[in-house]
């Protein structure tokens, strides 16, 4: 008994913790509920691209939803307009004149040789080796310095062309130039042919910022051509708000609705299994908002699925404690046999959410993570609330006694006639022995 | 004290016995399904079992300015007007220029409407019709901008997701496998696919006759439908699963099977029931743009259940009867 007390008030902690949370820190909403920033992007035309091709905005765009993705927001819209332009929508909670500055960059990374003019000064000329050379880039710091830089690793071509880059450079200069200006002109001291090369920042090193932006930038690939920001706007919600105000109230009727209908039919553990729900989730948008999870419709759907399957949780303990009870179980047996008998299922079941989940995750587009984000931690947390909170009432408020009121638990007396006949089964039999 | 007919009694109906009736019940409610969605891949010049909507397609925005701010019941009163004209699914947002907060004066308020391709010759006399209901209500809009856009949902993240989606059910048939037994995990799949089949079926026919299209949202909800219907086979399943441990030997498994379905029945109808009390109400009083997202959901719960109650079960019956009759 006192261990469930001390159970009891850790769960009190946890919710009034969540509460703090909840009610101090904003939440970060989705375009489609609140609306964001729009861009309109033009692709610029140059001198070595008189034209803009259908493939290559097919190339720039691609470049550009992989960015926007990389600043972590969520579901993002990149929409082509017309013949030359992008329309980009990012939600409220960036930064747009960072937004602007991290898209609008060309991000060409270029590595040069040095050339001895006519009257001795020296000039920068290019080798071909650029940033789709790269397999990949990462942050890395120094060993010696502990400074950051961006480590490369280029691809096979890359490889080769950097391998034959250094050996054709050996005792000279080499220089490293990133959306036009110079990061490091290392010596080359040796051919290098093991497919990697780190950039530093030169004499004050980079900032943590300043070396994970380039690696993003590198990693979501050059823009073919230049492009430009021509418009920006502050865009309402893509669902509209007046869809999204109708649809707040008719949650509102759709959650009562059903905790009038728990109430009814499992009457006090039906009240149990409705704070239940509350403190779920109270805790449930806590993590949420500390994580952060962008909220969009999508990721919504997969809260409400997995309150969904917090409310099946319960639902299956019930039954079965209900079952229990009919079958002359104490009332005290009845519960744990209840839950430990459900729990097989509920297991199951939320484990093959989670493994459908976590590949979703990784494998799906934004959208799809978005929903798979939310319900692997609605889901590992309705373990949580069904297990721990639940019984944890339920012991409390049920103790070891005998059970006088069967309509407590929706249950009719005349079910229940064989209780006490019976005698007292353990639990560890009632786990085992369905029949007595 | 010994309750042999313990069974039977928990007999509230007997599917077991009437297990081909069922099956071949179901196979009739699939038929439209699959005709539709075979009829629209063979008619359909991208061979999509459903007819896609802008963000698989793309369209046309249309960009007007206003003088006033536009309400939010302004916005709801546009896009009934605009259904009303046949505009199906409207994305409209309003949107404020930025940079102009300095000069409240010059504030340009816009409305944004994107919406199916407006097809070369009726496109003047729809942007026409469109931009007079945007007049009605305010007098002084003017039609800023008309464009084509593109798809936001490429095919190359639809690919990726259909591929993610293979290997998450690989992955949960090896799963429900290994935890109960091989044939469980594949009767788990063809569950799933029926509750899928039905979805996808009844907005094909959707599709047929009322040429309903699907965005991006109708993905989200097949996911939540996957989810769902998992979650609704396991249970009956992990019923059977323990009745056939303790039970096997005194009962014959049509038997477990058919008492097991009948034990979970309450917790099927309970669970389905409180999922749809809040799905009706989005659906009956939410949001105009979240209603065939909610209908897909209530389409694919009720689905779920039926087919945990009626398909998981009976399939397991005849295929444990061959096992048994191999072993014999």
């Amino acid at each position: 008994m006192k261990n469930k007390l001390i159970l009891f008030w850790i769960i009190m902690a946890i919710t009034i913790a969540s509460i703090f949370v909840d009610y101090k820190k904003p939440a970060s909403l989705g375009l489609d509920l609140v609306g964001g920033s729009r861009l309109m992007l033009e692709a610029q035309t140059s001198s070595s691209v008189p034209k803009i091709t259908p493939e290559i905005m097919d190339s720039l765009q691609y470049a550009i939803e992989n960015r926007v993705n990389a600043m972590g927001v969520g579901e993002t819209i990149v929409q082509r307009i017309g013949t030359k332009r992008l329309l980009i929508e990012i939600p409220n909670i960036t930064d747009t004149t960072k937004a602007k500055e991290f898209i609008g960059q060309t991000a060409q990374l270029e590595f040069k040789r040095p050339k001895t003019l006519a009257d001795g000064t020296i000039e920068w000329e290019s080798t071909g080796l650029t940033g789709k050379d790269l397999r990949k880039s990462l942050v890395g710091s120094a060993p010696t310095t502990g400074e950051w830089m961006v480590e490369l690793e280029f691809n096979a071509e890359g490889a080769k062309k950097f391998s034959d880059l250094t050996k054709e450079l050996t005792g000279k200069q080499m220089a490293i130039f990133f959306n036009g200006k110079l990061q490091s002109a290392p010596r080359v001291n040796e051919q290098i042919s093991g497919g990697r090369a780190q950039i530093t920042g030169g004499e004050g090193g980079f900032e943590y910022t300043e070396a994970k932006e380039m690696v993003d930038l590198l990693n979501a690939g050059a823009l073919p051509v230049g492009a430009e920001v021509i418009q920006e706007e502050s865009v309402g919600p893509t669902l509209g708000q007046d869809s999204i105000y109708k649809s707040k109230i008719a949650g509102i009727i759709g959650i009562s609705v059903v905790m009038l209908f728990m109430i009814l039919y499992y009457r006090v553990l039906g009240l149990i299994s409705c704070f239940a729900l509350i403190i779920y989730s109270l805790v449930n948008f806590a993590i949420f908002k500390l994580i952060p999870v962008t909220l969009t419709l999508t990721g919504i759907a997969g809260f409400i699925l997995s309150i969904g399957m917090a409310i099946d949780a319960n639902i299956l303990i019930f039954e079965r404690t209900k079952e229990e009870l009919k079958m002359g179980r104490s009332l005290f047996t009845a519960i744990n046999s209840g839950f430990d008998r459900a729990f097989t299922s509920i297991f199951d079941s939320n484990v093959s959410t989670i493994m459908t989940c976590l590949i979703l995750y990784y494998f799906g587009a934004s959208m799809v993570k978005g929903f798979a984000l939310t319900l692997i931690i609605g889901v590992c947390l309705s373990m949580f609330s069904a297990i721990t909170v639940t019984k944890n009432f339920m012991h409390l408020i049920f103790g070891s006694k005998e059970m006088k009121y069967p309509e407590l638990f929706g249950l009719k007396k005349e079910d229940i006639e064989n209780a006490y006949v019976a005698k007292e089964t353990k639990r560890e039999k009632a786990k085992f022995g369905v029949l007595d | 004290m010994a309750n042999t007919n313990l069974i039977k009694d928990t007999y509230k109906l007997d599917i077991v016995k009437y297990r081909y009736f069922w099956l071949s019940f179901t196979g009739i409610l699939l038929i439209p399904c699959i005709v539709a969605i075979i009829y629209l891949m063979i008619v359909q010049p991208n061979h999509s079992p459903l007819k896609l909507g802008i963000d698989f397609t793309g369209g046309t925005i249309l960009q007007y300015s206003t003088e006033k701010k536009v309400s939010i019941d302004e916005i709801g009163k546009i896009r009934e007007n605009l259904q009303k004209i046949g505009v199906k699914n409207p994305v409209i947002q309003t949107t404020v220029e930025a940079g102009s907060q300095e000069a409240k004066s010059e504030v340009k308020n816009l409305i944004s409407i994107r919406t199916t391709f407006l097809g070369d010759k009726e496109s003047k006399d729809k942007v026409n019709e469109i931009t007079n209901v945007i007049t009605k209500d305010f007098n002084s809009a003017q039609l800023v901008q008309v464009n084509s856009v593109g798809p936001t949902l490429g095919s190359e993240l639809l690919r990726n997701t259909m591929m993610a989606l293979v290997l998450a059910f690989v992955l949960m048939v090896i799963y429900i496998s290994f935890r109960f037994r091989t044939e469980y995990g594949w009767i788990a799949l063809l569950t799933l696919f029926q509750d899928v089949i039905v979805v996808v079926g009844v907005f094909a026919i959707k599709g047929i006759f009322f040429d309903t299209t699907i965005d991006s949202l109708f993905i989200t909800a097949l996911l939540t439908i996957i989810g769902y219907s998992i979650n609704d086979t396991i249970v009956v399943f992990d019923r059977i699963r323990e009745n056939m441990r303790f039970l096997a030997k005194k009962y014959s498994s049509d038997e477990i099977i058919n008492a097991s379905i009948n034990q979970t029945l309450a917790r099927s109808i309970n669970t389905s029931a409180t999922t749809l009390f809040t799905l009706l109400a989005l659906y009956f009083f939410g949001g105009s743009t979240i209603k065939e997202f909610v209908l897909a959901i209530i389409i694919g719960v009720v689905a779920g259940a039926y087919s945990s109650i009626f398909t998981a079960g009976t399939i397991l019956s005849i295929v444990k009867e061959r096992i048994e009759k191999k072993h014999a």
